[in-house]
């Protein structure tokens, strides 16, 4: 006879950002700009910055201030939440390639009724007494 | 025709108890190291081979991509392989094939570990190792697999606790020498050892490595591209793996067979005939001071329960007749448990190099063995490496030398107050089917039978019950019962729970064979006995809940108690 028996896996995480991340959301919060880095050798932006190029494996320095204004790369909007039950309010997000950088950065679009591939956007940034330094010190790309 | 195949670099991070580095970042660390000792960049090498261990230790899945980009992966033939502790010495394994088979010339090979992340302690990423259905209900803790593995050990063969911890004093001491180490110590004695608090008897704090962040790399290279880029390349001669049986407490817990069957495979494929005179130092796995001696039986470097007493007199010393362990080993170096195994990789590549600085072993050793242990403990993973007795190429070393190692430890206080910190439960709970066997099984529980099946052909009686009989791989042959009384195989007094918090009383596991079954025993708990008054061979009988409270559970028996009028064994 066969039956379920039942069980967890009783651990949680705490994940601290590393070196590069830690460059990036400090700046974010104390400066309120977006910290990508530049792979010379490669001519590859990434934001957030990084430690290293994986490309070729060169050693970075978090020294390229990207954005705020970018281009959305392409977008969704999303009507169900992650157990599949319909959202109250769609959700749209969006890849957005901010200037400066090769890499494109996900997060929430705000305020667009349409949204479309192109179109410019710019970062809404949390009011700096209210940042934590966390992604979501950014609330989301608005229309430029 | 298999090609030759060598190693000819090799970097590492510093081991510490939490990084502030990423994973990824402490990847390329180590992989730029590497690069950087062979005098290579990363648009030399043809192909990634990348080993970590379990993926719940990171609550990251498809750890092997996610590391993609620090171990130097983008645009590459890429694999990440995973047997548990055994990894770290299996991905050079994996990168040897990918040469030897032809399909590249340059391999960067990439061990990586990151245990810092799992709260409350990353033992729970380890509770998934016990059988689902029959062991995880008696909540186990990973120290009881040891402590009964060693208990087992010692028993078997008279074996002297203060033998044992000179192998933790040996290592810790070791690897005061070493850059990268964790808990090197030069002063630390056999005392400070035997002294140290009892987790689970006979297992003592300073008997076990400690948990560690890390990261280990190597380049490897064929026969053809070694030359080009080294004077001093150090050839994998051997590798050989093997797996014993996934029913842990069926198998011989005093002697680890499936090291045996690997080493031979890897000695039969050096052409070593006499590994005693053959081989000259020794990296085997010691996340406990017992499994390095353990090992070392197992690799056939001394005799059975031998190897403990030529500890204890110095063989295995640095200077000794055999050194064993000259980095200092998991105990000392740390054990980032996928990049710890490849650090014996690394260590062999140094001494056989005579690169290894303050731990270099006297002489000039020719070739060397390395061995890791895994899963569910009981694979292993075994190479030889040597100097096929000099330089074979004309080439000038182009590589720096190894290099300074890095990683930034965070302080406990850092930790909890980074900048940037994210915190995730994992909220998962799980149905586990119980399958036709061990649904049977428990059903016999619930009515006070201990359900069997037997194999007419290797004519084993299977206790846990199995449908198939994974010897002879065919149906088992028919339904029987055993009764539920036997004999302790093995028994451990543990203090601490899987996540350390102090257990006051202490509890008793047990691996327990009972009379009827011949597959070997199975795990439960004793009580209605002092600690001080187990013994192993001692008769026992289980004691059954109420007939109301059962509910068809390995609980169902409350413990197994001593069994008055029984026979010790």
């Amino acid at each position: 006879m066969s039956r379920a028996i039942h069980g967890d896996l009783p651990v949680r995480f705490r994940y601290t950002p590393g070196v590069a991340n830690t460059s990036f959301f400090e700046a974010l919060r104390d400066r309120g700009v977006l910290l990508g880095s530049k792979c010379e050798a490669c001519s590859v932006t990434s934001v957030p910055a990084r430690m290293f190029c994986e490309r070729c494996f060169a050693e970075l320095s978090p020294g390229v201030e990207c954005g705020p204004g970018g281009s959305v790369e392409s977008f969704t909007i999303g009507h169900v939440g992650i157990d599949g039950e319909a959202l109250d309010e769609p959700v749209a997000v969006a890849l957005v390639r901010l200037d400066h950088a090769d890499s494109v950065l996900m997060h929430r679009l705000l305020g667009i009724e349409s949204p479309a591939v192109g179109m410019r956007v710019t970062a809404r940034l949390r009011p700096q007494a209210e940042r934590s330094a966390s992604i979501l010190d950014i609330e989301g790309f608005e229309r430029e | 025709m298999a090609r030759r195949v060598a190693v000819i670099g090799a970097g590492m991070t510093k081991f510490v108890r939490r990084a502030q580095e990423t994973g990824k970042e402490l990847s390329w660390i180590a992989g730029r190291a590497a690069l950087d000792n062979a005098g290579i960049s990363l648009a030399d090498v043809d192909a990634v081979c990348a080993g970590t261990a379990p993926d719940a230790f990171d609550g990251v899945h498809r750890k092997g991509d996610y590391l993609a980009d620090g171990s130097g992966a983008w645009g590459k033939p890429y694999i990440r392989t995973f047997v548990g502790g055994g990894t770290g010495v299996f991905v050079p394994i994996q990168a040897w094939y990918t040469i030897a088979s032809g399909m590249a010339d340059v391999v960067l090979v990439l061990a990586e570990e990151k245990m810092s992340s799992c709260q409350p302690h990353p033992q729970g990423a380890f509770l998934t190792i016990f059988d689902n259905v029959i062991e995880r209900p008696l909540g186990p803790n990973l120290l009881w697999i040891f402590a009964l593995e060693m208990q087992r050990y010692m028993q078997a063969y008279g074996l002297d606790k203060r033998d044992i911890a000179t192998v933790a004093v040996k290592n810790k001491r070791n690897a005061a020498d070493h850059p990268s180490a964790l808990l090197g110590q030069a002063d630390i004695t056999v005392e400070d050892v035997l002294a140290s608090e009892v987790l689970a008897h006979p297992v003592q704090r300073l008997d076990v490595s400690p948990i560690s962040d890390g990261a280990v790399a190597l380049v490897m290279a064929s026969e053809e591209a070694a030359a080009k880029l080294t004077d001093s390349p150090v050839w994998v001669q051997g590798v050989g793996w093997n797996l014993d049986s996934t029913y842990w407490t069926n198998r011989d817990l005093a002697y680890p067979e499936y090291v045996e069957n690997a080493a031979r495979m890897a000695y039969d494929m050096a052409g070593v005939t006499e590994p005693r005179k053959q081989i000259h130092v020794a990296e085997p796995y010691d996340p406990f001071d017992y499994k390095e001696l353990h090992h070392l039986e197992g690799l056939q470097l001394f005799d059975k329960g031998k190897a403990p007493e030529a500890a204890a007199a110095g063989v295995t010393a640095r200077d000794g007749d055999l050194p064993v362990c000259p980095s200092g080993g998991l105990l000392g170096v740390g054990n980032p448990i996928a990049a710890a195994g490849l650090m014996k990789i690394a260590e062999l590549f140094w001494q056989l190099r005579g690169e290894a600085g303050a731990r270099q072993v006297p002489g000039t050793p020719e070739r060397g063995v390395a061995q890791a242990w895994g899963d569910l403990m009981q694979v292993g993973t075994v190479v030889v490496m040597g100097t096929d007795g000099g330089p074979s190429t004309t080439a000038t070393r182009q590589g720096t030398p190894p290099i300074g190692p890095r990683a930034t430890p965070l302080t406990d206080e850092a930790f909890r107050s980074a900048a940037g910190a994210v915190d995730e439960p994992l909220d998962l709970t799980y149905e586990w089917d119980t399958g036709e066997a061990m649904g049977a099984f428990l059903e016999g529980m619930r009515d006070g039978r201990v359900v069997a099946t037997t194999c007419a052909q290797c004519e084993r009686t299977l206790v846990p019950p199995r449908v198939f009989c994974e010897r002879c791989f065919r149906p088992t042959d028919g339904w029987t019962e055993v009764e539920a009384v036997g004999t302790v195989e093995t028994f451990s007094i543990c203090h601490v729970r899987w996540d350390m918090v102090a257990l006051d009383p202490p509890e008793i596991p047990a691996v327990i064979r009972l009379d009827g079954a011949s597959s070997g025993g199975f795990l439960h708990k004793l009580d209605e006995v002092a600690p001080d008054d187990v013994s192993i061979g001692m008769a026992v009988e289980a004691v059954w809940k109420p007939v109301e409270e059962r509910t068809g559970s390995i609980l169902d028996i409350a413990y197994f108690r001593p069994r008055h009028g029984g026979e010790d064994r």
